[in-house]
């Protein structure tokens, strides 16, 4: 089967190829597709699990869909959804194809995601500490010092290996030119680990056979590797020191993952309720009295951790903990205050603090980026509305977005209100044409818009795990990949060769 | 050493497994006994209405189809089966790095049976098998977790809720059936005693020991002091008593009425308790609805919910 061939299947299970014009079977459009090269033939490493994709029967892919979603559901791998008359969960779609990523291309993405996470964590030291950057005018000052996210109470304080950010997810897209490059960094509390660790399970299951001939880089150390990063952020002279994972509670969209990485790293999954400070020191309530915490990877956000150092409403906090982190009693994963080095408009400096302090070039780069904030690049932007995708800078999750060629001319023009009222809070890039991946829609397989996010581990030493969480905008033509907006995720193939 | 939130969750999975199991069996035996019309039929009603606990009567109005329909579904009713399903399963969420993905499993799909949107239809085509499945994936998890969870503390706390909520039941159970309230002849019927000891799914391990000769007194004896039997009060006191003694050995409380002392004392006194010693049996029911409820009440004090300024460091 080529790219847009039509395929039709007889009854006695015989598959019939059409060479005809493209059909509706399969067309990857203008953007960079995984799987065909522009001339529709199969590209070396996506040729294996090509043939096996067209060798079995819609009848059998739709069976293994079904059996995936039932595995996902049985796990409770799933959100809730509250309707008006009963919740209902709900699993996350996942799609049954695996994404391929051969060796040669990974090699660049590890490292420059390597040399990227380095930087931003000297940039994270530095503006905490001497503010160099900032004195040499390479980053503007009131953009970091004036961000929501810098947090002032961080001034100083010593951070073993100035690893500020020791769990980060960077969302990587692939233009229609075939290079990847950075479209986030997210450095505070990324999640989506548990659904690579999730779809690598099942996809084993759905494609034993190619996976094993495969040659795949396995993903299944990433709890023990997070668990020794985190081990490595604490006081020396802890022999061995109390991990647990900080959660904000079983009705948070993300609990299920946090459960699940507690578990498998076999640490305590605690709330806010189960801690208590008393000098400075941070103790879980056990069954057998009180007991000491050395290290706590929180997947509560930076305002809600600690009740009397940040927002006072916060019922999901420890109150004073970020004392006891000050005193160096306990450290918290993150740390806080790496937010401001994941803000939308500071990405648009990423590839200089690389420059800046690591003398090297960006191996990934940036997205091109207009930031409102300077004059002459709002003008552009407005007179350009109609190309551009224009972002909040503090927004995240899909939300506070114009994707410009998609929206309507009223749509454009109640946005440029909003920007020409606050435009320091609007940063814009040009319209991406995210590369596609072939997804089971409906029973026919078709291309659908995917990025990338791999996950970085920084204690220590760095180490990138070899896969990801792709994720897909499963509405035909979307480039919204966000769960929140009806995004689907799949596994992620990193082969140790290039499939010659 | 355990978070004592953790250890808070799984002592209560273990009440509402429990309690879901025994609501499910004894719907199923009330619904089986009831397709007659005979004296049989109205003691089993009688008495399966008294054991859920039905004050109000607002159960014991409704034809008895309508009335275990709400047993098992009604959501508003704290002690329905699928009330129970969704809490043990909101428990066992909560603490899901604590229990094994094969006991996580049989409850997660258990729950998602019993609430899906087809349930209550295939209750009304097909009740018993409804009922015997609820019954039978139960036993699938308790053999899962059995199997599968480090028989350590957390498996301590999952099987004091277990054995303390099934005392608990028996109890009323019995009460139902003996106790100071009830008239002399109110289970006078053979049938009807069988149907209470299927209820208490002791019918086969009772005729082992007694042959079909069912006496009521027999059949309270059995119930209550059977040292082999997993349902008697006295085995699941002796089995309190087990646990609490594992988990007090960590625990740095001391000093006070521990529960473990408390659980010793119960299990001492249906030790040596004699059914003609002129107490009637409401008198050792009242005993064990009481000293169960102190043993809950120590178990939270001990473990879960103690003052943290007896507990600081020095």
């Amino acid at each position: 089967m080529r790219s847009g061939d039509r395929v039709t299947r007889e009854e006695d299970g015989s598959v019939e190829v059409e060479d005809s014009a493209p059909g509706p079977f399969y067309l990857p459009g203008r953007s960079y597709d995984e799987m065909f090269e522009a001339d529709g033939g199969v590209r070396a490493h996506y040729a294996a699990m090509h043939m096996r994709m067209t060798t079995l029967e819609p009848t059998e892919l739709a069976n293994r869909q079904r059996t995936l979603e039932q595995s996902f559901l049985l796990q409770g791998i799933t959100f809730t959804v509250y309707g008006r008359e009963a919740t209902t969960e709900r699993i996350i779609p996942t799609d049954l194809f695996p994404r391929i990523i051969p060796a040669s291309e990974w090699a660049k993405i590890e490292a420059g995601l390597i040399q990227r996470v380095k930087a931003l964590n000297l940039f994270l030291a530095d503006i905490y500490g001497d503010r160099k950057i900032l004195a040499d005018g390479i980053v503007p000052r009131d953009l970091i010092l004036g961000a929501p996210s810098y947090r002032r109470e961080m001034i100083g304080l010593y951070v073993p290996h100035n690893s500020y950010v020791n769990v980060c997810g960077s969302d990587l897209i692939r233009g229609e030119d075939g290079v990847f490059s950075v479209l986030e960094d997210n450095l505070r509390v990324p999640s989506g680990v548990s659904y690579m660790l999730a779809n690598r399970d099942a996809a084993k299951r759905t494609f034993p056979g190619t996976y094993r001939t495969a040659g795949v880089r396995s993903v299944e150390r990433y709890p023990d590797l997070l668990l020794s990063t985190l081990k490595s952020m604490a006081a020396d002279w802890r022999p061995d020191p109390q991990v647990v994972v900080m959660t904000p509670g079983v009705y948070n969209s993300a609990y299920y993952e946090h459960a699940y990485l507690a578990r498998l790293m076999g640490a305590p999954l605690v709330e806010g309720r189960d801690l208590v400070v008393h000098d400075n020191m941070v103790y879980m309530r056990t069954t057998v009295g009180l007991r000491r915490v050395d290290v706590i990877y929180r997947r509560v956000d930076d305002d809600f951790i600690d009740p009397l150092s940040f927002r006072r409403d916060s019922g999901l906090g420890v109150a004073g903990l970020f004392n006891a982190y000050r005193a160096g009693n306990v450290v918290i994963a993150n740390a806080p205050g790496t937010g401001v080095a994941d803000d939308k408009a500071v990405y648009a400096y990423v590839p200089e603090i690389i420059r800046y302090y690591l003398g090297e070039d960006a191996i990934l780069p940036n997205i091109e980026t207009f930031l409102c904030r300077e004059p002459a690049q709002l003008s552009y932007v407005l007179a350009n509305l109609d190309k551009l995708v224009v972002k909040a800078v503090g927004a995240s999750g899909g939300y506070g977005m114009l994707i410009g060629p998609h929206a309507s001319q009223a749509e454009r023009d109640e946005f440029a209100q909003q920007l020409k009222a606050d435009p320091a809070n609007y940063i814009a890039q040009p319209t991406i044409q995210l590369s596609t991946a072939p997804c089971l829609v409906d029973g026919a397989i078709e291309p659908r818009h995917v990025d990338l996010r791999p996950f970085i581990l920084a204690g220590q030493k760095m180490i990138v795990t070899p896969g990801a969480l792709t994720r897909v905008a499963l509405k035909r033509g979307s480039l919204v990949v966000n769960s929140s907006q009806g995004g689907g995720s799949k596994d992620t193939w990193v082969l140790t060769g290039d499939g010659n | 050493m355990m978070l004592a939130r953790v250890a808070d969750s799984l002592y209560w999975i273990g009440r509402y497994i429990e309690r879901a199991e025994h609501m499910s069996r004894l719907s199923d035996v009330m619904l089986n006994a009831t397709l007659d019309q005979n004296d049989a039929a109205v003691q089993v009603a009688r008495v399966a209405l008294a054991a859920v606990g039905d004050p109000e009567n607002h159960l014991a109005d409704k034809a008895h189809l309508e009335a275990v329909q709400a047993m098992i579904f009604d959501r508003d009713d704290s002690g329905s089966v699928v009330t129970s399903l969704a809490r043990a399963r909101e428990n066992a969420r909560q603490v899901r790095d604590q229990i094994t993905t094969e006991t996580w499993e049989r409850l997660n799909m258990l729950y998602l049976r019993v609430t899906d949107s087809y349930a209550e239809i295939e209750f009304s085509q097909a009740s018993s098998s409804f009922l015997h499945n609820i019954v039978a994936d139960l036993h699938l998890f308790k053999g899962a977790a059995d199997a599968t969870m480090s028989h350590g503390e957390g498996w301590g706390f999952l099987m004091l809720g277990v054995y303390l909520e099934r005392a608990q039941l028996i109890a009323r159970l019995l009460d139902a059936c003996f106790g100071d309230k009830v008239e002399r002849d109110h289970l006078s019927d053979h049938l009807a005693q069988m149907a209470v000891l299927r209820m208490a799914c002791a019918l086969e391990p009772y005729l082992r020991a007694y042959t079909a000769d069912i006496q009521p007194r027999y059949l309270l004896e059995f119930l209550l002091f059977d040292q082999e039997f997993p349902r008697s009060i006295r085995f699941t006191t002796a089995r309190i008593e087990e646990h609490l003694t594992k988990l007090s050995r960590h625990a740095e409380a001391t000093g006070r009425a521990g529960p473990e002392r408390l659980a010793g004392r119960l299990s001492a006194r249906l030790e040596f308790a004699d059914m003609d010693e002129g107490q009637g049996p409401g008198a050792i029911l009242g005993a064990v609805a009481a000293e169960c409820s102190r043993i809950h009440l120590a178990i939270y004090e001990t473990f879960v919910a103690y003052p943290l300024e007896q507990r600081l460091p020095a």
